[in-house]
């Protein structure tokens, strides 16, 4: 007969104090704090569905979601052909590959907010080196930060930049672990590389494309740092995603009530492509 | 013929990648005329070091080294600690809700501080730890995918080494110092590396708890100065933001095989 609980459970209690104060009580604390309306200042008052109906009314709040999901489509198509096309050149363990991923990895494992520095002075309009080149091949330079479409592509590139590198690994790890007979038994039929990838290659990396795939979305979805140092959000509003949103609101106009159900909102989908994930790792 | 077409794309694409790095380094050694003339110069014409000397002084970048080191250390330390331990406690422990606590460990690997940035804000300020260096520690303490490593790996270690000591009459709290911690040196060393590195390139929990400029940590004095009235000169900034990246480049290159395998299996920065 197996005890219920053993002593060497206890040494899991300090994580397990952490985890509660830090990330569950937070969560927790979501749910019923979007039921008040809150300054910070006075105490809280319950006005049952009222943030949530002015949720639905928020034209802010829906021109947020409707910006990351114009991030998400510009963003995602890049962030997984381009690592696919860098790992499948890059998969084997020759000593050239590993310098290159090294290169490939660096954006990755950068502090947020330097290297989003860097990408903005790198597309600064009259300073930065891309309009530079791009004027000096005879076209106009591009208005990156100031107009509202190059504004988001300038975050899908830099998004793109940062997460190439954990992508590309993704994919490395998986052509790795696709077996040599597979290409031998392709070459043989007398099908090309082109050929021998797409249909015999590229199918059996169904689960690794699906892992790129979430891990992409979950990325984009929530970043905070990119967009808050390279456009703020702007101009206008065209590039205030949710969390921005959610942390101006909260930040600048404390209304942290109203913020709380905007994080409801946030975190239901961050719940969402957290359990399409799992799913995927699962198998 | 492929194997040219291989190697001129990735040519053309590490040039891409590498452009914003290289424009930004070479471009924190011009001087404040040159950064700011027309049309931009790809090399410095006559390199200079007046944007690190004003980042070294009039930004007060020691401080704010000194706050992100003590930080970065101090929870460092925490998070080995209690992540080795409480890896042990969920792989190795028997209690009710074993698995339920398990896969909620999982599930924690999405909830980041960006999701849950305004309870978390509140609930710190409520510890009193508003505009504290510890503000920015103890909430980082526990870190999804260090304790995921954690509980992974433990299940690794096989229950003979722990039962053979406990025949031996050893007690609990010697069995996790004499057997498991010296068996986790591989996972001490990665636990360390990602938690340094994580800290060291937090921005939003420093966003969230401090507003004195005095325990200011680098990136966040780095978005600060930027958005400042009357502006930073372009080549302090690139100065600053250079000189924060030196660090992660070093423990990169130094421990390189970790970060490429380590962070695949884990797949979310935190």
């Amino acid at each position: 007969m197996k005890k219920l609980i053993n002593s060497r459970f206890l040494f899991a209690v300090p994580a397990l104090v952490f985890l509660f104060i830090f990330v569950l009580l937070p969560v927790f604390s979501v749910f019923v704090m979007s039921f008040f309306s809150w300054d910070l200042l006075s105490p809280p008052k319950f006005t049952g569905w009222d943030n949530f109906l002015r949720l639905l009314e928020d034209k802010w709040f829906w021109n947020s979601i409707w910006v990351s999901i114009k991030l998400l489509m510009m963003t995602v198509p890049m962030c997984f052909f381009v690592p696919l096309a860098l790992a499948v050149c890059l998969y084997k363990e020759t000593t050239f590959s590993k310098i290159l991923r090294a290169f490939f990895y660096w954006p990755y494992m950068m502090p947020a907010v330097a290297g989003t520095t860097m990408f903005k002075w790198l597309l600064s309009y009259d300073l930065g080196l891309l309009n530079h080149i791009i004027k000096s091949a005879g076209f106009s330079p591009v208005p990156w930060l100031l107009k509202p479409t190059p504004a988001l592509f300038a975050i899908s590139l830099l998004r793109t930049w940062g997460m190439t590198g954990l992508l590309m690994m993704m994919f490395i790890t998986g052509l790795q672990s696709v077996p040599e007979e597979f290409h031998e038994a392709a070459r043989v039929d007398g099908a090309n590389r082109w050929q021998t990838f797409w249909y015999v290659t590229f199918p059996l990396l169904k689960n690794t494309n699906l892992l790129v795939l979430t891990t992409a979305i979950a990325h984009v979805f929530r970043d905070f740092a990119g967009v808050y140092v390279l456009t703020g959000g702007g101009p206008g509003y065209s590039t205030m995603v949710t969390p921005l949103y959610i942390y101006n609101t909260a930040f600048t106009q404390w209304r942290i009530g109203y913020a709380y159900a905007m994080s409801v909102v946030f975190l239901l989908v961050s719940f969402v492509i957290a359990v399409v994930t799992l799913r995927v790792r699962e198998r | 013929m492929a194997r040219y077409i291989k190697l001129i794309f990735l040519i053309v694409m590490l040039l891409l990648y590498m452009l914003p790095v290289y424009y930004s380094i070479a471009s924190s050694f011009k001087g404040l005329k040159e950064i700011y003339s027309y049309p931009p110069t790809v090399f410095p014409q006559n390199p200079s070091l007046q944007g690190y000397i004003e980042a070294l002084r009039k930004q007060d970048m020691l401080t704010y080294l000194r706050n992100t080191l003590f930080v970065a250390v101090v929870a460092t330390i925490i998070t080995v600690m209690t992540s080795v331990m409480g890896g042990y406690g969920l792989a190795k422990g028997t209690f009710i809700g074993k698995i339920t606590l398990n896969r909620l460990v999982v599930m924690t690997l999405f909830i980041t501080a960006q999701v849950i940035m305004v309870p978390l804000f509140v609930i710190i300020r409520r510890l009193g730890l508003i505009n504290n260096l510890w503000g920015l520690i103890l909430p980082a303490v526990y870190t999804p995918t260090g304790m995921f490593t954690a509980i992974q790996y433990m299940r690794d270690i096989p229950d003979e080494f722990l039962e053979s000591a406990k025949v031996d009459g050893a007690s609990e709290w010697a069995i996790f110092w004499k057997i498991v911690f010296p068996l986790s040196k591989p996972l001490i060393a990665a636990l360390s590396i990602f938690s340094f590195t994580w800290r060291w390139n937090d921005f939003v929990l420093p966003l969230l708890v401090v507003n004195k400029r005095s325990l200011y940590t680098l990136q966040l004095a780095l978005a600060v100065i930027q958005g400042e009235f009357g502006g930073t000169p372009w080549n302090t900034i690139l100065a600053f933001s250079t000189l924060t990246i030196i660090p992660t480049l070093v423990i990169f290159l130094l421990f390189q095989r970790f970060f490429m395998r380590g962070i695949t299996a884990g797949g979310l920065k935190y």
